[in-house]
């Protein structure tokens, strides 16, 4: 169980609550805890039937609303104690009269044959009735003395404290190590202290050449070019390396790789991810602030705050430092890209707990949208830790892209002069109030003792009028982000249903990280205590969590092998030294990630072979110790700017807005959803800057397992498929790259031989080898006739030869892995 | 399959190193590698091997179709009204009992009325959301709010495929459906198992055309890449990543004639056409995706899912304005489907082949404007038929108005359970592990709906 103990004041079952029906789906692992003795010690026949048939039932189906952790009990009754079923509810008359069925209103209730049908929802299978209809003919025997008590904290939090990542963040002492090959770095020493302990013989160091691309692909997803492997081979010096990390942490393409890996964790879309999927024609600041952040080496801790109350900290700034101002606005965008439900704005509930869901898991590592319906089942996360974070949220007033019913984009942040802003505002009150005007009049809220032909000609006035404002559209710039809203404390949502309330619970902290509520009289959201509670020194996770995704991007495994969950139920680190020897460091260089990745490349271990060693793979056949590097296939956007890249049309400029409709122009419903088309997809530029749908995936980056728009995606997952193969073999981007890049290679040599040998050397990054110059010459001449015999001009036959060449390169594993 | 990043692939990688020796080593490591689509056996016997899912879009109506309601009749008759103070609209279609079951079908579905005795309808589904996005993902995925895999990826994940030339889970659809391609979305399982959207065309499936102007040119790159790729894995010992990514450039080329062989129905007799009501050429329809449906099941694919028709209202289900746009769709689908219930039968294909027809809500019973139905997930009608399920029969009740279940629920999860139970497995125990949860397609509730099993 780890991080959990829970204090069992009842009995061990009290566990299984919180799955209806059918505890299976993630209590298998549930331990059960603790066995509590007094209950356990009077184990005759009949309270073991109530024990195993009777007992779990009334917890996962009746607690929640008729037992003293209810936050209301419903009815009166209590069915946690013998003395609470016998007495019964308000109604005055016993739930459950010992031997006889007919008379206990609780079985003539799950019976549903009366006006009283419980549970809600669906009715209890038939066996479980028939166990409720013997158990009380037995007499209804029934171990539980007296009345509950106060409800106890369902978790032990001294005892969760213990779970190794609530623990404060140590500066462990590297060990010392007997090869001096590997004392050099505190990080060497670490990893080499594992490997010494599993008596596992680490391989040789990677060639120079194999060196430097692993570590452009790793810093810039592009492959390096042809001078810059020259440049580093020539380069003898002992920091050649050094010299080589930090040219790629500058260049503007660290950045766009590594933003992406953000982007990931954060499901960054342009798209709102309602049943219409709006377009978010602003969101792409959001993805260039994170791109920028990453460039300008922005210290974590502010990255952090920023995204979760940069439209507050903007207040601290200057009125002249409009530029920084609008960056922290635009930083929220995190927050406003939060999935969007339905036609209308009554989900909201699930937008927020998206927004927590992954704020739980981006920032902290814990899966706290667990903890919506019922306190979580293996993290000391208690629902209402849940709530008081929900209050934040729910105080927060993000921007609205439009839905079915309200199509009109609201809530939007202006980021010009105040005249822009105050044309904007005005533009979206009186749109909104236009919207639910006609809205009410369609849903008959406004149009009591209307006539059918009044309503219709009400209707189509205001349609009229939205129509004229729309012409009016101030085309001024904005921010697709939050702003505060009208602060208020959540109410528990039961069950995690919003229609039935529960207590208030006031905004704070998650109490095993402190549990720190608001100052007295904070007149805000709560969301600047929050940037300051994630990013607070005495927190361990956000530090940690980061680092460990750092390691994991450069060694295709993080240290922890579950980067988003932390928790219980994730991995253990298999290096806890190093892992905070990193956050440590992390810590003391201000939160720096140009640092990090120096620190952790700067390696021995970071530049091993990728090789093979047989006693090796069975010691450590998944190489947890590092005893290699994982080779790796490139990522979806990897592949595909390597294509342009070597093709030499890989636009370089930043990505701007996407060509979506016009604003006024964005009226999408479920039925004819936005579908972002071929031509909106197109770019030279990097994969970073494509669409990012939610309906529907960009489709080479679906083919090659591209991030998931809708869900933090912690890491990618490869797969090898047919359908890869045939975008690979087939598809227009592939043949359009082949062409191009047979026109770069066509035009700078003249010989058969040259062409293959600077075509090695723009897709492999090495020079050809004879034998592979003389199969590449025999190549060009057997396509050069296919072509012809397949009615292919004769003088167009040799490029169309040598882009058959250049497509062979381009879907050869060797193109597509890195050693 | 675990998120800790171990693979059985990986540890084959390491496992059998140290040998060189082609090509047998890359065929060991294939066999080996934990090829996510190698045949699985599931929990246990399952009598369905394989599924063909019909999905009608926009919520098909239960009180003018499957489910027969004389009340609601006289109710609309009289004028009376549903609590809401809505009148009760009658069904627009006559009912008859059909077959020696004498299974009430109403004359929307006269074609699918003559296979009485192959269905076993279920009278009492029920969803979790009114509105079609949602209530769409619900019955693919289990979930109503968060995208999650699809039962076709679910079943293909279970089962693993029969024929490696094809996709394991193929989706046939003229038009995107609601919620777009995450019905056939494999979400977090492996990327293996999302469905391929197979269209009729020069391109049925997307990059399948060879761009190259003949087959010779194309054999030659593969015929080099291959050469490129076993050198390339000579010099790295036993990565069976590797090996895999070279055999599959031999499946895709496999693909290429695998997949127009199993859409040419030139070969399909005029009796077979006559059968489905498809016109000898015609690649429009239900009646193409039904016999195409049947084509593929019989090479080997796991899941074929067939949406009939788009998002986009009035030409689908979404009758809110008139009911009697039902008819037009129905005729799409009815003799098709009968058709290819027929066909397996005579091919005796049908009991290993589990037929399941649904939709993503019912109809209201009482009217929208005057001859609508607004979108109903309290009550509606799915039937299932062979694979497993008794033939002739209905399951559940809905009240005398259609208008709740009143006998035997069979909430989506419990519609789920069922399919996942005919195919053999136990529908808790077919997780998968994603963020710190096990997650199913069931999510924590359904029950298998053991009285329709036969």
């Amino acid at each position: 169980m780890g991080a959990l103990q829970r204090r069992t004041a009842g009995h061990p079952l009290l566990a299984v609550m919180c799955c209806r029906l059918n505890p299976s789906w993630l209590c298998g692992g549930v331990v059960l805890l603790a066995l509590a003795g007094a209950a356990a010690a009077q184990n005759d026949d009949d309270f073991e039937f109530f024990e195993r048939k009777i007992r779990p039932v009334l917890v996962q189906q009746c607690y929640v609303c008729h037992s003293a952790k209810a936050s209301v009990v419903q009815g009166g009754l209590l069915v946690d104690t013998r003395e609470g079923l016998r007495k019964g509810g308000s109604s005055g008359r016993p739930a459950v009269v010992p031997k006889d069925p007919a008379a206990s209103r609780l079985l003539t209730a799950i019976k549903q044959e009366s006006n009283l049908k419980m549970p809600p929802g669906a009715p209890l299978p038939a066996e479980v009735i028939t166990d409720f209809e013997d158990w009380i003919r037995m007499g209804a025997p029934d171990p539980r003395e007296g009345s509950a008590g106060p409800a106890p904290s369902p978790y032990n939090f001294e005892e969760a404290h213990k779970f190794w990542s609530f623990q404060p963040i140590r500066d462990p002492q590297p060990p010392r190590v007997q090869d001096p090959l590997w004392g050099k770095t505190a990080i060497d020493r670490f990893v080499k202290a594992k490997l010494d302990e599993k008596k596992l013989t680490p391989l040789g160091l990677a060639s120079k050449r194999v060196l430097i691309r692993r570590a452009t692909y790793d810093l810039t997803g592009v492959p390096p070019t042809a001078q810059q492997i020259d440049a580093f081979l020539q380069d003898a010096s002992p920091n050649a390396f050094e010299r080589l990390v930090d040219r790629l942490l500058a260049s503007q393409q660290y950045g766009e790789r590594w933003a992406r890996h953000w982007l990931d964790v954060v499901r960054y879309a342009d798209t709102s991810g309602c049943n219409s999927d709006f377009p978010i024609p602003d969101m792409y600041r959001y993805r260039n602030w994170v791109i920028r952040a990453f460039n300008e080496d922005k210290p974590y801790d502010q990255f952090l705050r920023e995204q979760i109350a940069g439209d507050i900290l903007a207040e601290e700034l200057s009125e002249k430092n409009l530029e920084e101002r609008q960056a922290r606005i635009i930083a929220t965008g995190y927050l406003a890209n939060s999935r969007r439900f339905g036609s209308r704005k009554n989900e909201f509930h699930l937008t927020i707990e998206d927004t927590i869901d992954n704020l739980g898991k981006a920032m902290l590592g814990l899966s706290v949208a667990c903890a919506r319906c019922h306190d979580h089942k293996f993290d000391p996360i208690p629902n209402r830790d849940y709530y008081a974070l929900y209050g934040i949220f729910q105080s927060t007033r993000y921007a609205f892209p439009g839905t079915e019913v309200f199509q009109s984009p609201r809530d939007l942040t202006p980021l010009g002069d105040v005249k822009e802003a105050a044309r904007l505002r005005q533009y979206q009150e009186e749109a909104s109030k236009l919207e639910e005007q006609k809205e009410d009049l369609v849903a008959g809220r406004a149009s009591k003792g209307l006539s059918r032909e009044e309503r219709r000609k009400q209707q189509s006035a205001l349609a009229d009028r939205l129509a004229l404002l729309e012409t009016r559209f101030p085309d001024v710039p904005k921010a697709y982000a939050v702003t505060e809203g009208t602060p208020s404390d959540a109410q528990i949502h039961r069950t995690g249903n919003p229609r039935s309330l529960g207590d208030d619970v006031p905004r704070g902290w998650l109490t095993i990280l402190g549990g720190r509520g608001l100052p007295p009289g904070e007149k805000g959201s709560g969301r600047r205590q929050l940037a300051e509670w994630v990013t607070d020194p005495s927190n361990p996770l956000a530090a940690r969590v980061m680092v460990n995704r750092i390691w994991q991007h450069h060694f295709g495994k993080g240290i922890v092998q579950t980067p988003n969950d932390f928790g219980a139920r994730g991995g253990r680190p298999t290096h806890p030294e190093l892992l905070d020897y990193l956050a440590s460091r992390f810590r003391e260089s201000g939160y720096s990630l140009k640092a990090m990745h120096k620190l952790i490349m700067l390696t021995r271990v970071y530049r091993l072979a990728s090789g093979h060693d047989p006693n090796n793979a069975v010691a450590d056949p998944r190489n947890d110790h590092l005893w290699r590097f994982d080779r790796r296939r490139l990522d979806a956007e990897e592949i595909r700017d390597s294509m342009l890249a070597v093709a030499g049309t890989l636009d370089r400029t930043m990505g701007g807005r996407h060509p979506f409709p016009p604003d006024t122009k964005i009226k999408y419903s479920q039925h004819r959803p936005y579908i972002a088309g071929p031509e909106v997809f197109e770019t030279k530029r990097r994969g970073i800057y494509l669409v990012q749908q939610r309906i529907k995936k960009q489709p080479f980056l679906a083919t090659f397992d591209g991030a998931d728009t809708n869900a933090s995606t912690a890491k990618r997952t490869p797969s090898v498929t047919a359908l890869q193969a045939l975008a690979l073999m087939n598809s227009s981007f592939v043949h359009e790259r082949s062409d191009e890049m047979a026109v770069r290679v066509g035009m700078a040599h003249s010989t058969a031989a040259a062409r293959i040998h600077y075509a090695f050397r723009l897709a492999l990054a090495r020079p050809a080898t004879p034998a592979e110059i003389q199969q590449g010459v025999r190549h060009l001449a057997a396509a050069r006739r296919a072509y012809r015999d397949a009615g292919t001009p004769a003088e167009e036959a040799p490029r169309a030869a040598l882009a058959s060449y250049m497509r062979v390169l381009l879907a050869s594993n060797e193109f597509l892995y890195v050693d | 399959m675990t998120e800790q990043g171990f693979t059985r692939r990986q540890m084959v990688r390491s496992l059998v190193g140290g040998s060189a020796v082609f090509p047998a080593i890359v065929q060991q490591l294939l066999a080996d590698s934990g090829d996510a689509l190698a045949p699985k056996a599931p929990h246990f016997p399952g009598k369905a091997k394989r599924v063909i899912f019909m999905y009608m879009s926009g919520g098909a109506s239960h009180v003018d179709t499957f489910d027969y309601k004389p009340k609601l009749a006289e109710a609309g008759k009289k004028g009376e009204k549903a609590p809401n103070g809505r009148a009760f609209l009658p069904a627009q279609w006559e009912f008859k009992p059909r077959g020696k079951s004498g299974l009430y079908v109403s004359e929307l579905f006269p074609h699918v009325g003559e296979c009485a005795d192959e269905l076993c309808v279920i009278r009492s589904m029920k969803g979790d959301h009114m509105d079609h996005f949602q209530a769409t993902l619900g019955i693919h995925t289990g979930s109503v709010s968060f995208p999650r895999p699809s039962i076709g990826s679910w079943v293909s994940y279970g089962l693993g495929t029969e024929n490696r030339n094809l996709p394991s889970f193929i989706v046939l659809a003229p038009k995107l459906p609601y919620a777009g391609s995450q019905v056939w979305s494999s979400d977090f399982l492996p990327a293996i198992h999302t469905g391929t959207l197979v269209e009729p065309g020069s391109e049925p499936v997307l990059n399948l055309r060879r761009r190259t102007p003949s087959d010779d040119v194309q054999r030659l790159e593969l015929s080099l890449l291959e050469r490129f790729n076993r050198k390339h894995l000579q010099q790295r010992t036993g990565d069976s990543d590797l090996a895999a990514r070279l055999k599959s450039f031999e499946t895709a080329f496999g693909m290429q004639t695998a997949t127009p062989e199993a859409l040419d129905l030139s070969k399909e007799t005029d009796a077979t056409h006559k059968l489905y009501g498809l016109e000898r050429g015609s690649t429009q329809g239900f009646a193409w995706q039904c016999l195409v449906a049947r084509r593929l099941i019989e090479r080997g694919v796991r899941f074929v899912e067939l949406i009939d028709t788009g998002s986009f209202g009035p030409a689908n289900w979404d009758a809110h304005e008139n009911i009697k746009s039902h008819e037009p769709l129905a005729k799409n689908v009815d003799q098709a489907a009968a058709g290819l219930i027929k066909d397996l039968r005579s091919r005796g294909l049908l009991d290993e082949t589990l037929v399941v027809w649904t939709t993503e809500f019912g109809r209201s019973p009482y009217a929208e404007g005057t001859i609508g139905r607004g979108h109903y997930n309290r009550a509606f009608s799915s039937w299932l038929a062979g694979g497993g399920v008794k033939g002739g029969v209905a399951y559940g009740q809905t009240d005398d108005y259609g208008a709740e279940v009143a006998e035997d629920l069979c909430h989506v999860h419990d519609f789920h359970a069922t399919i996942l139970h005919l195919l053999g497995f136990d529908h808790t125990r077919l997780t998968f592990r994603h963020g710190g949860r096990d997650f199913r397609l069931t999510d924590v509730a359904g029950n298998v709906v053991h009285k329709i099993l036969a």
